[in-house]
């Protein structure tokens, strides 16, 4: 871990009291010691944009910042392997407001490991109380609603009422995507394009989605090797230049059921990736030959044309019309075939595919890519990568 | 067929095509006999009860519930345990030898009533039965069993014909329903659903489901509402906050329909809605007694309770009870595919026993449970009467009071039992010269389709000019 050398400081601290019986819940503690610490500092605690995490913290960022009214999170970490991770929760806070990719960060612990859950119990503990992110599900899962499909098919309906999209929108983007897997041999569905028609014949899986809809689950790994300028230089390929990387956990953030926010068509947690990498690349829409979309449910793909500014809110329906999205049209996406064609692999896969067009290797090659857009999850906290066959 | 049934068969079907007497109604129609039947239903067109309104209005004076055609000359409860039977007429000597060949369970399954004249407090209505049908032997879900099929021709005193009724009832030998014999009974207990956690910070919520309140956390400083609960005010900070009781009532904001994986401890369709509540917070739920393609986004919903598990309670939401139109819906109003507001009818014990009086059915499967479990049932039912006037009332609701119906047709299938809800959901399939607006619509119960029905509705004129002058 790189800190820069008297560069970055800790310049609030809070704390509850200790005891053997707090009385509170872990999630009150931490949002007390959070406000403590921004307190002591005199910080207005929703100017906080980073969060750094160690493992075993129950507490989630996202809870946290539910609680503080944070709109904008540009930072968030966990650093693994439990008590060791402390100090390193400050070292990539530090990395962090040094670089810009956050101005404020809070680094947490906060749990009832006495009155809960014996911490010194080991594997026997068995702790009765649940904890926030135990909690959260409990809004949603008594009521059947239990997968990524079905969560997503809360916003899709909305999205359809809303804006006038259609089942077929959504379809349109898995036959592009199926039509790139197609010419692709490292794709699973490789030969196997798919027409509108057999989309809108496929089972619903949870209306309005239906199974074409839907990535499929898949085995795999994808690995990424990245190194700095110096470093490239001695390396034998050319190098796709990381024009910019931003994360976003926007205002009251769920896993996947941000439900509750007064608009929920958007992904604002995009919109706040979108703004910073368009201001740390001093790139643009107009300035992406190609991208790579987070396609694990066809109706969440809509909403990055407008968060990344390509056309206006409930515009894409129109953007993606007349083959605009296919290898030859004005913004090809997910030229390896996306999740939906390719293969599910948590979105490394389309990272590695942004990389192979910036080389000009790609099976789907766009002609002139320069730049390539980059997302990762939809519906979650999110990240994205802007990446250019320019250095700098 | 064996030898019995042979015998059977040869005694019932000379009794098809016959024509018993007239029977002529024993007591008048009568204002207080109407008003209970509107009050059953929750009836409350006005045209029906207050002589006032109804003097002025388009039949100059009370009329009985169109819907009420048939019970005026129901035939009555004599000494003994059982309805007298008048042999003489043909579809009773049929129950009579169906009855002594065992088949003495009975169901409606079928009343289309057409009508020609309002029925008027102190009209004597005599009725003119056909027998027109005796069924082969058919297994069906409650049995083995005949249907037996009669046409009605409806007068009053004066010789005018009022109305005709075609009526299909299902006679079965109890304890022969395919559900206990041909199809192994699975006893294996229902999975719970997934189980919601809590800690102190959500336990006054889930407390309140128990109590049929659905709390909604409110911080004390601001007055800020906030759902799900956090344990800050996101603006302020403040920590400290109590709860309101929200109304139950919300409007539909999103869905979805689960459909794949199918969950053992859910019922299917599933529908899960995002409800925006009055109170200006959202809540996840569940939306029942409407299926996926009768939602629409915006539909005004209330809560109801659905007790998941031993110790938990959970939040349920259903379409509210439309409101009566004031005003009644005229031509052009209504268009082909328009749909009606789906309306909940809790049935209770209450209901069912007070349909079947006020509809003088003296059936004991509609008020006795053991009875009614002698003769194959899980518990009482409601009558087909009470199901046609829960639909009429429905029908005139949407409408409006000056509506006339042409005719109303039910077609019974899962019996509606104490406990249930059924939903009344229908649209307009046609709209024909004169004003006649025909409705196909459904009422639905936690095991299927209780009516499959359809009516015709003549809706008066618009005012002069107000439709087509453009």
């Amino acid at each position: 871990m790189w800190t820069p050398a008297r560069r970055t400081a800790i310049v609030g601290i809070g704390a509850t009291e200790f005891s053997k019986d707090s009385g509170r819940t872990p999630m009150q503690l931490a949002t007390e010691a959070c406000l403590a610490a921004c307190g002591d500092a005199g910080l207005d605690p929703t100017l906080v944009d980073g969060m750094s995490l160690f493992s075993m913290e129950r507490n989630y960022e996202i809870e946290v910042a539910r609680n503080l009214g944070i709109p904008r999170l540009r930072f968030f970490s966990m650093v693994n392997h439990g008590g060791g991770g402390g100090c390193a929760t400050v070292g990539m806070a530090a990395m962090a407001v040094h670089t810009g990719a956050a101005d404020y960060v809070l680094a947490y612990r906060a749990f009832n490991e006495r009155s809960w859950h014996r911490f010194g119990g080991g594997v026997q503990a068995h702790h009765q109380s649940p904890e926030a992110n135990d909690v959260s599900f409990s809004w949603t899962s008594p009521f059947g609603l239990l997968t990524p499909a079905q969560w997503a098919g809360m916003f899709a309906t909305r999205y359809m009422h809303q804006h006038g999209a259609t089942s077929e929108d959504f379809g349109r983007i898995a036959v592009v995507d199926r039509r790139h897997a197609a010419n692709n041999p490292a794709a699973f569905f490789h030969g196997r394009p798919i027409t509108l028609e057999e989309h809108q014949a496929s089972r619903i899986i949870s209306d309005p989605l239906r199974l074409l809809d839907c990535c499929q689950e898949s085995d795999g790994g994808v690995a990424l090797l990245i190194t700095s300028a110096e470093r490239a230089e001695g390396l034998d390929r050319e190098p796709a230049w990381i024009a910019a990387a931003a994360q976003g956990v926007a205002e009251d953030q769920w896993m996947m059921r941000s439900y509750y926010r007064d608009d929920i068509t958007g992904i604002p947690e995009m919109g706040l990736v979108a703004e910073q990498l368009w201001k740390s690349s001093g790139l643009g829409p107009a300035d992406m030959q190609a991208a790579m979309l987070y396609d694990h449910f066809t109706p969440l793909v809509l909403p990055q044309f407008e968060e990344f500014g390509f056309c206006a809110a409930g515009e894409a329906k129109d953007f993606i019309a007349d083959g605009n999205i296919e290898v030859g049209g004005g913004l090809p996406i997910n030229t390896n075939g996306g999740q939906l064609g390719e293969a599910y692999i948590h979105g490394m896969n389309g990272i590695a595919e942004g990389v192979r067009q910036v080389r000009g290797t790609s099976v789907n090659q766009v002609d002139g890519a320069v730049n390539v857009l980059v997302t990762s999850g939809s519906g979650v906290p999110t990240s994205g990568l802007v990446l250019s066959s320019e250095g700098g | 067929m064996s030898d019995v049934d042979a015998a059977l068969d040869t005694a019932l079907q000379p009794l098809v095509g016959g024509q018993g007497p007239v029977q002529v109604a024993t007591e008048s129609v009568g204002a207080s006999a109407i008003s209970a039947w509107c009050a059953v239903m929750s009836e409350a067109n006005p045209l029906f009860v207050d002589e006032a309104v109804a003097a002025s209005g388009p039949h100059g004076g009370i009329v009985a519930p169109p819907a009420t055609l048939n019970m005026w000359t129901m035939p009555v409860r004599i000494e003994g345990d059982s309805v007298g039977r008048d042999t003489d007429q043909p579809q009773q000597a049929a129950y009579q030898l169906l009855d002594d060949a065992g088949f003495t369970g009975v169901v409606a399954t079928n009343s289309d009533q057409a009508y020609e004249a309002h029925l008027r407090p102190g009209d004597i209505v005599s009725a003119r039965t056909t027998l027109v049908g005796v069924s082969p032997q058919k297994q069906t879900a409650l049995g083995i069993g005949h249907f037996v099929t009669t046409e009605v021709a409806y007068a009053n005193q004066h010789g005018d014909p009022v109305g005709t009724l075609t009526f299909r009832i299902f006679k079965f030998r109890p304890g022969t329903g395919r559900q206990r014999g041909d199809e192994p009974v699975d006893d294996s207990p229902r999975p719970e659903r997934p189980r919601p956690r809590w800690n102190q910070d959500q336990a006054w919520h889930w407390e309140g489901l128990r109590q049929h309140e659905l709390r909604i956390q409110r911080f004390t400083g601001s007055g800020r509402l906030v759902h799900p609960p956090v344990v800050a005010d996101p603006t302020t900070h403040d920590m400290a906050y109590d709860w309101v009781v929200a109304s139950g009532r919300g409007s539909l904001y999103s869905w979805t329909a689960p459909e794949h994986p199918k969950v053992p401890a859910f019922d299917y369709p599933l529908v899960v809605g995002l409800v925006e509540l009055e109170e200006g917070v959202r809540v996840v739920s569940n939306i029942v007694g409407v299926r996926p393609d009768q939602l629409e986004i915006g539909m005004p919903l209330e809560v109801c309770w659905l007790d998941s598990h031993d110790d938990v309670t959970l939040h349920q939401f259903r379409p509210v009870r439309p409101d009566r139109r004031t005003d009644t819906l005229v031509r052009g109003d209504v268009s082909v595919g328009d749909r009606l507001p789906p309306c909940p009818i809790d049935v209770t014990t209450e209901l069912v026993m007070s349909g079947a009086l006020a509809t003088f059915d003296h059936q004991d499967v509609h008020h006795d449970s053991d009875a009614a479990r002698a003769k194959g049932l899980p518990d009482i039912i409601m009558n087909i009467l009470t199901s046609s006037g829960l639909a009429a009332r429905w029908l005139g609701d949407w409408a409006g009071d000056q509506m006339v119906f042409r005719n109303l047709r039910i077609g019974l299938g899962a019996s509606n039992h104490p406990g249930d809800t059924m939903t009344m959901t229908g649209s307009v399939t046609d709209v024909g010269e004169g004003g006649a607006v025909t409705v196909a619509f459904l009422g639905t119960n936690s095991l299927g389709n209780h009516i499959r029905g359809s009516a015709e509705l003549v809706l008066p004129e618009g005012p002069q000019g107000a439709e087509g002058s453009a």
